[in-house]
C-alpha cells in the first residue's frame, strides 16, 4: 500500500512535468512564449492557444495541493502511531557530540571584527545539543507517570534556570552602557541569551536522566 | 522518613508476583515498581487503583498515610508475635 502511494505520487508529477514541459514547449513555438516569459497579466485578453499552458498550471497547482494533503496525513499517522507506543524517540547519545559544534560561537568575535557580522554567536545554542548524550541514555523508554511527572520537572527546572538568566541580562544590558558601546552590549545579549537557550536544551534532558535514575534523598527523622 | 508507608512488597510477594510482571500489569517500569515499594515515589491515584487491583488488596492497606497509626499497630503485631 506505502509502496503503490509511493508510485503513485512519482507517477502523477512525471505526468504533470511532462504536461508543462509540453505545453511550455507549444507556448514558445505557437503561441509568443506566452506564460513562459514574463507578461503584464493586467493587460491579458485570453486566446485559444493559451489554454494548454492553463491547463498544465492547473494541473500543477493541484498536484502541489494533493503533496500537501499526503504530507499532512504523514505527519499525522507518524504523531498518532508515537502517542499510542507510549516509548521515548530512540536517539544515539553520541548525538551529544554535536555540542561541540557550539564552539563555533566563538567564530562571532572573528567574524565581528572582520565584516561586522555577529551571527556566528547565535551557534552558542549548539552547546544544548550535549543534552542528547541523556536523551540517548533514555531512549526507547516507557513513558509511564513517573517519567511524565519527572520530564514536567526537569522542564521546569529549565525553563526557570534559562527564563532566570534572559531575565536578568535584560535587566542589567537594558541600560545599554556595557562598556559605553551599544553594540558590545547587543553582542553580550546574544551571547546571554543563546547560552540561556542551550542551558535550557542541555538541563531538560540532564535533569530528566538524574530524576530518572537517582535515589531521591530521604527526609531526616524529626 | 517518607510520607507514607508502602505494604506492596509484601503483596506482590504473597501473590507471587515479580516486579516486572506486576509493572506490566499496571503498565509502568519496573524502576517505578520499585521505588514505590521504597515509598520513594507517590503514585497516582489511577496507578494506586490499578496496584490494588493487581494484587488483590484495598488500597488503603498497601498505602498507609497515617504514620501514627501504622507504628502503633506495628509495634502492637511485634509485641503480639514476641508473646
Amino acid at each position: 500500500m506505502k509502496k503503490n502511494s509511493t508510485k503513485i505520487t512519482v507517477f502523477l508529477g512525471v505526468i504533470c512535468a511532462l504536461i508543462t514541459a509540453g505545453s511550455s514547449w507549444y507556448s514558445v513555438v505557437f503561441n509568443d512564449s506566452r506564460f513562459v516569459a514574463p507578461m503584464d497579466l493586467s493587460v491579458y485578453a485570453f486566446r485559444m492557444q493559451d489554454l494548454p499552458m492553463i491547463v498544465s498550471g492547473i494541473l500543477f497547482a493541484l498536484y502541489i495541493l494533493y503533496l500537501f494533503v499526503m504530507l499532512m496525513r504523514i505527519i499525522r499517522v507518524k504523531k498518532q502511531k508515537e502517542a499510542s507506543s507510549r516509548m521515548t524517540k530512540r536517539v544515539d547519545p553520541r548525538l551529544g557530540l554535536l555540542g561541540f559544534f557550539g564552539f563555533t560561537g566563538f567564530l562571532g568575535f572573528w567574524t565581528y571584527h572582520a565584516d561586522k557580522t555577529v551571527f556566528p554567536f547565535v551557534f552558542f545554542i549548539f552547546f544544548g545539543f550535549f543534552g542528547f548524550f541523556y536523551e540517548g541514555k533514555l531512549s526507547a523508554t516507557l513513558m509511564d507517570e513517573r517519567y511524565c511527572e519527572n520530564k514536567l520537572k526537569a522542564n521546569y527546572s529549565a525553563n526557570k534556570a534559562a527564563m532566570s538568566i534572559i531575565f536578568f541580562a535584560t535587566v542589567f544590558l537594558g541600560q545599554g552602557t556595557l562598556m559605553g558601546n551599544l553594540e558590545y552590549t547587543f553582542i553580550a545579549y546574544i551571547i546571554t541569551v543563546a547560552l540561556a537557550i542551550a542551558l535550557n536544551l542541555f538541563l531538560s534532558s540532564f535533569l530528566l536522566y538524574r530524576y530518572d535514575h537517582e535515589e531521591l534523598p530521604k527526609e531526616s527523622e524529626g | 522518613m517518607p510520607d507514607f508507608v508502602c505494604r506492596l512488597k509484601r503483596y506482590r510477594q504473597l501473590m507471587d508476583l515479580t516486579q516486572e510482571q506486576l509493572a506490566n500489569q499496571v503498565g509502568v517500569r519496573r524502576e517505578t515498581i520499585m521505588r514505590l515499594e521504597k515509598a520513594q515515589y507517590n503514585p497516582s491515584l489511577k496507578l494506586a487503583v490499578d496496584i490494588s487491583r493487581a494484587v488483590g488488596i484495598p488500597i488503603e492497606e498497601i498505602f498507609i498515610f497515617d504514620l501514627e497509626e501504622f507504628n502503633s499497630r506495628d509495634t502492637s503485631e511485634k509485641n503480639g508475635e514476641k508473646n
